[in-house]
């Protein structure tokens, strides 16, 4: 990797002089058209992650500065401001690589990628300056540095694959929470550098260090679920001869993947699938929910899997879905149970885990069933006995779900204690978490979130205040499907005696 | 209160909390600035994550809203649901059953091809349909037993033939084809697969792998993981021998039963032969009063079809000397999904249980009879149409054709099917009620030698070239004995020559007729076809011929009907005429003989009792005399037909064996269609029924079965063409016409005797299904 450092080096600053008119390169930053939720024009900052040319034009794909991931997107040329372009730093890169291990700005791949895109030459940019770009990026790299970066590149090469990897570790551990729910369980001990196998509990990754520019970026198009069209938020491990077409076709009901509408149809003629392929454990109403052994049931886990990476950022496939329950939520209609969204759930937890990772499928969005997924998780709790806590890290919306659903079922307890004997009520913490089997740390950060914890002469008291129980009670009247404890049918199994998952 | 000097305790999570309303505490401002001695939780999310735009906007507007606006939500990228083709994709309708689903573990693996055709792969099967007949499935499964059997290199072409066993054209076709789509493949696979782990570690950070195993946990013990998934293994092996088992006790059974059978059979035949009993006279009076129910013949296939003449011979029928009650007897069946079971419902509803060779599979009904005990033809047990590998059972699940799905014959040539055909049985309309329903599957019949109409019927033929009729009571039965009268009296005399013309139409009239005179003019009219056989004494002049197709409008429509020409084989008509009469003495002496022993004449001849239930116990005697001679006729020709040109016609069942001369006998049926197609061809193909069952759907032929005629226009109708509305066209005129004439130089000699193949006749078995109930066999010998 030294060998050619001096002449390289000169060279590639020799083509950011010739080019800086010209091109944006991988790294650039630069104000982006797009429109908000009012649908308003506005010019956030953004990083141009990787250009490709299609005939007649070239495309960016942009990381909005501060905005998740999931938005990310390619744009034309004509969306950039190219006043405002500011070309990455080269002082700065070195630095970010060497802090990369852990600290990440902001947004998540930001720095690390940046650095890391301009190290390694997208196949998009043009061939030469690719060349010269790896053979530089060594040479800036403190020593120590070096190993973290070089092993990914070389890795990456045989790998083969089109892009550049850059993560130093395996490839792909990533996770993001998604939608709905949180999900949790960092994983992986990748924080030294050393490329090594990410730990074998859990479902997510919480360390970006990995992250390259493969699994930054979304690689599918559109995928076409039932009677739905879902635009992925973000990278999954799809065979990668799928990644090009326009439109990925999954079996409503299997899940299973196809490339064309044609071969749909054929599946269907054979697949007589109507439900998932699963027990079912609760029913009430149109609302099932259907409980998958990843062992046992590996072709229909693995299909979830990769659906549930396309809207899971911090979720990896890296390993089997052996230890893993999956609970998948459906709806009925006359043509079937079809998926709502599901939750995952490690048949052992050695960290109160009860959801491994959580999901409500884009269309299902924002109308109560990410909640009516945490309930249950909670219930098969309940069952067990046990508290539990979702997987971390959580994901924004995880956050909010979580968040939404601790706060109405704690104040819900809070509010219906009655004065005991004309003294006040009162309640521990530990009870709570009993009742809710929401874990004893959830219960806290809860009313510290709602800010219901004081310290009143000498002892902490909780408070409601007035907008609190407003807005709880408002939150209860729009609050529908509640889980009906009757209806699930459920005994815990005790894997650990069943040999390893 | 004032700032407190000390640091608050740890808040303890066993400690009870009081909760308190804002406005209970006034001053609880004041302690405000001790909350943070309670440490902030972490949200659980990345650091990095947590700072993002619109969470922070979500979250501040939730503190301060205390519930969710509109525009704060976090915004995701736009899904759609409005796929309009969904209910076409997805079809079908689940109904919710009230229990929960569960899953049989051991039931998730199903065997269907995981390759599935696209459209590229569509236009070579429609190439390769042109030639021959491949399912799309049957694509997929080579596709997919190719793909999973090549790894990093493809299967050779030798490979590809001991893996596919195929047809050794359409193996080539595939293969090539896949060798030149698996090349330009971008996948490593044309089953799209997610990328596996290399176990040398090259892929540890290979983003597109995924769901690597866990190593390490399984190396250090027994893994019961394992255990388990042999276990289970175990079990459905287990199932599948003890499976197996069960069939092959079933077979040793049945293999026992024939044996004995054999041995039984050739007593007799020694016995006779001692005895002297060559013309079955002794063995009939030695069986009448053991045998329950008389002696039954079903229609078996006597021609040589290739598939079937071994076995479709004729079935010997042992009465054992103890005299077993044949009606209680239990076929031993190795599928449940006997196809041939149809044939019981209607056995039941006669009350007469068919005899049954004992241990034979149900699959085919054999009867029989005393007259062919000569013949012998046993099975090797349908191994040939039944595999008994349970591996062919799924399959039989799925496919409605069971064993009877086609299989191609090399050196026949196949079209395809006229797809309006197979949706119009006749009968199977729901308009078509009652009455009219039965006019498409049964026919105006008429006997000759006690002239007189039986009503509706259908014939059959039957071993040794037997007449069977299908008798259905109907509403017209009053009116059809009238019939008998006015029809014989008025124009039979006139059809001498032509005694075998059928009249048949079709098409439904406004209104069943109900009486006689509209009857009368719907057979005129050819609305109704009516079938009578022709009049001994008119034969003489039709000379050479023996029958005349019987022409059917209804299949001007496109559908076109053979003729077959009967072999113009060595017997005269002068000969046929003298064997037809001496049979005819021998089976009435046969009948009188029989009629005094039998005590109740059930038991023999079914004829005259059939005669007595269908009309409601109103029958004399004198009918059932007269019917039995009608018997004895058409025995009659059936035998002299089976020695000289056995089955060279194939009759549709809804064809009378002996047309009826058409009321005027000048007038020739209007509608006959274009039959110079099938002509001389099908003649032969007639005698292997079997090829023509499959032909069915691909030919325009209708079935395999054509009445010789007279006038040399023959056509044959079968039930499968019954086309409702079909109306001779002028142009079909003008073919029938040429047809007639142009057949006329054709000899005929077989008197309407064919043999049906029903057997392997599809639509034919449907239909004989539906109208089991209300249809009454005839037996005439």
């Amino acid at each position: 990797m030294c060998r050619c450092v001096p002449s390289t080096f000169i060279n590639i600053h020799f083509q950011y002089i010739f080019f800086r008119q010209v091109d944006v390169i991988e790294g650039c930053r630069l104000p982006v058209l797009r429109k908000n939720q009012e649908n308003e024009d506005e010019w956030p900052l953004a990083e141009i992650l990787s250009v490709k040319e299609i005939p007649g034009r070239k495309l960016y794909y942009v990381h909005y500065i501060d905005f998740n991931k999931r938005l990310d997107e390619w744009v034309t040329p004509e969306r950039l401001d190219m006043k405002k372009l500011q070309f990455p730093k080269k002082e700065a890169k070195t630095p970010t690589k060497n802090g990369l291990p852990g600290s990440r700005p902001s947004s998540p791949e930001r720095e690390v990628p940046q650095a890391q895109q301009k190290c390694l030459p997208t196949k998009t940019s043009i061939p030469d300056f690719q060349v010269l770009q790896q053979q530089v990026q060594p040479p800036t790299i403190t020593v120590h540095l070096c190993f973290d970066f070089l092993s990914p590149l070389f890795k990456s090469s045989q790998n083969g694959t089109a892009r550049r990897p850059m993560p130093n570790q395996p490839g792909r551990k990533r996770k993001q929470p998604p939608n709905c729910g949180g999900t949790d369980e960092d994983s992986q001990d990748s924080s030294d550098g050393i490329p090594s196998a990410p730990r074998m509990t859990g479902s997510l990754v919480s360390d970006r260090s990995h992250d390259d520019i493969v699994t930054r970026m979304k690689n599918i198009d559109c995928i076409e679920l039932g009677r739905h069209r879902l635009k992925p938020w973000y990278f999954s491990p799809y065979p990668q001869e799928l990644t090009t077409l326009p439109i990925l076709y999954l079996c409503e009901f299997c899940l299973k993947y196809l490339k064309s509408l044609k071969c749909l149809q054929r599946h269907l003629t054979k697949c007589n699938l109507r439900h998932p392929p699963g027990n079912e454990i609760y029913r009430k109403g149109t609302i099932s929910f259907f409980e998958i052994d990843g062992r046992k049931n590996k072709t229909y886990s693995q299909n979830l899997c990769l659906l549930a990476k396309c809207f899971l950022d911090h979720k990896t496939l890296y390993y089997d879905t052996d230890p893993f329950l999956f609970y998948v939520m459906t709806e009925y209609d006359s043509k079937g149970f079809h998926i709502v969204g599901y939750f995952s759930k490690e048949k052992e937890s050695t960290e109160d885990y009860n959801v491994a990772c959580i999901l409500t499928l884009p269309p299902y969005q924002r109308r109560g069933y990410g909640k009516l997924l945490i309930e249950f998780s909670y219930e098969l709790s309940k069952v067990e006995g046990k508290t539990g806590t979702p997987e971390k890290p959580l994901s924004d919306l995880g956050l909010l779900s979580y968040r939404s659903y601790w706060s109405q079922t704690i104040l819900e307890i809070l509010m219906d204690l009655k004065p005991d004997n004309g003294e006040r009520p009162q309640i521990t913490i530990n009870e709570i978490s009993e009742i809710t089997s929401v874990k004893k740390e959830d219960v806290i950060s809860t009313l510290q979130y709602l800010n219901l914890i004081n310290y009143y002469k000498g002892q902490y008291i909780l408070t409601l205040s007035e907008d609190i129980v407003e807005g709880h009670e408002r939150a209860m009247q729009k609050r529908h499907l509640p889980i009906d404890p009757k209806c699930l049918h459920f005994t815990p199994k005790d894997w650990s005696k069943r040999g390893k998952w | 209160m004032s700032k407190l000097s000390f640091r608050a305790r740890a808040l303890d999570a066993a400690k009870p909390l009081p909760i308190y309303r804002n406005k209970d505490l006034p001053d609880l401002n004041d302690c405000v600035s001790i909350n943070r001695a309670v440490p902030q939780m972490p949200t659980g999310m990345e650091k990095e994550e947590e700072s993002e735009h619109h969470l922070q906007r979500a979250i501040s507007a939730q503190s301060v809203f205390r519930e969710k606006k509109e525009n704060m939500v976090i915004p995701v990228p736009e899904a759609e649901s409005n796929i309009t083709y969904y209910d076409r994709l997805y079809k079908g309708e689940l109904r919710i059953p009230k229990q929960l689903f569960h899953i049989q573990p051991l039931g998730l693996d199903n065997e269907q091809p995981d390759y599935d055709m696209d459209s590229e792969d569509e236009i070579l099967l429609n190439r390769l349909n042109r030639k021959m007949e491949i399912k799309p499935i049957q694509f997929e499964t080579m596709v997919d037993r190719l793909e999973k059997a090549s790894t990093n290199q493809m299967v050779t072409i030798t490979e590809a033939k001991l893996l596919l066993n195929e047809d050794d054209y359409l193996l080539k076709a595939v293969y090539d084809y896949w060798v030149r789509k698996r090349k330009n493949c971008r996948g490593p696979s044309l089953i799209p697969l997610i990328k596996l782990e290399k176990r040398d570690g090259s892929t540890n950070n290979d983003a597109y792998v995924a769901f690597r195993r866990r190593t390490e946990k399984m190396q250090t013990r027994k893994n019961r993981k394992n255990d388990e998934a042999s276990y289970e293994k175990m079990l459905k092996l287990r199932r599948e021998f003890s499976r197996t088992v069960t069939i092959l006790e079933m077979i040793k059974r049945r293999e026992k039963s024939k044996r004995e059978l054999l041995h039984l059979t050739l007593e007799v035949v020694e016995k006779r032969y001692q005895m002297g009993d060559f013309t079955g006279e002794v063995l009939s009076e030695v069986t009448a009063p053991l045998a329950e129910k008389p002696v039954y013949t079903v229609p078996i296939t006597v021609t040589n079809g290739n598939r079937h003449n071994h076995k479709a011979e004729i079935k010997i029928k042992t009465h054992k000397s103890g005299g077993l009650p044949y009606h209680g007897y239990h076929h031993v069946s190795v599928k449940d999904e006997d196809p041939f079971d149809f044939v019981r419902p209607k056995k039941k509803y006669t009350r007469r249980e068919p005899l049954c060779r004992p241990g034979r599979p149900a699959k085919r009904q054999h009867i029989v009879n005393k007259a062919d005990i000569k013949q012998y033809d046993f099975h090797s047990s349908g191994e040939e149409d039944y595999p008994l590998s349970p591996t062919s059972e799924p399959d039989e699940e799925n496919d409605p054709d069971g064993t009877f799905a086609f299989r191609r014959k090399a050196g026949c040539h196949y079209l395809a099917p006229c797809l309006d055909q197979t949706s119009g049985l006749l009968w199977d309309h729901p308009e078509l009620a009652g009455l009219d329903a039965l006019r498409h599957r049964q026919s105006l019949t008429a006997l000759s030698v006690p002239q007189r109409c039986v009503g509706l019927a259908r014939r059959r033929v039957g071993r040794g070239g037997r007449v069977l009729l299908d008798r259905a009571s109907s509403d017209l039965d009053g009116v059809l004995k009238q019939l008998d009268s006015g029809v014989f009296s008025s124009s039979f005399p006139k059809g001498l020559s032509d005694p075998q013309v059928p009249t048949q139409n079709h098409r439904t009239m406004p209104g069943s007729a109900s009486s006689l005179t509209d009857l009368l003019s719907n057979i005129q009219a050819l609305r109704w076809r009516f079938f009578r056989p022709r009049s001994t004494q008119g034969d003489g002049s039709g000379e050479g011929r023996t029958g005349r197709p019987s022409m059917d409008n209804r299949l001007s429509g496109g559908l076109f009907v053979h003729t077959k020409n009967s072999g113009s084989g060595g017997i005269t008509e002068e000969q046929y005429q003298v064997h037809q009469q001496a049979l005819a003495q021998m089976q009435k002496q046969q009948l009188a003989q029989l009629q005094l022993k039998a005590p109740p004449p059930q038991q023999h001849f079914s004829l005259p009792e059939r005669q007595n239930t269908q009309t409601a116990g109103s029958t004399d005697c004198i009918i059932s005399k007269t019917l039995d001679s009608a018997g004895a006729h058409f025995a009659a020709s059936a035998v002299i037909s089976a020695p000289g040109q056995v089955n060279n016609e194939n009759k549709p069942d809804n064809t009378s064996v002996n047309g009826v001369v058409q009321p005027l006998g000048t007038s020739r049926p209007p509608h006959s269609t274009s039959t110079s197609q099938g002509g001389t061809g099908l003649d032969r193909s007639g005698r292997t029924p079997s090829s023509c069952g499959p032909l069915l759907p691909a030919s325009h032929s209708t079935t395999p079965q054509s009445l010789p005629n007279h006038r040399g226009h023959g056509s044959a109708v079968s039930p499968a063409h019954h086309h409702h509305n079909a109306r001779p066209s002028p142009s079909s005129l003008k073919l029938a016409t040429m047809a007639t004439s142009s057949l006329d130089r054709v000899p005929k000699v077989t008197p309407a005797i064919s043999s049906m193949a029903r057997d392997n006749h599809e639509p034919e078995r449907l239909a004989l299904n539906g109208i089991s109930e209300t249809t009454v066999p005839m037996e005439v010998t």
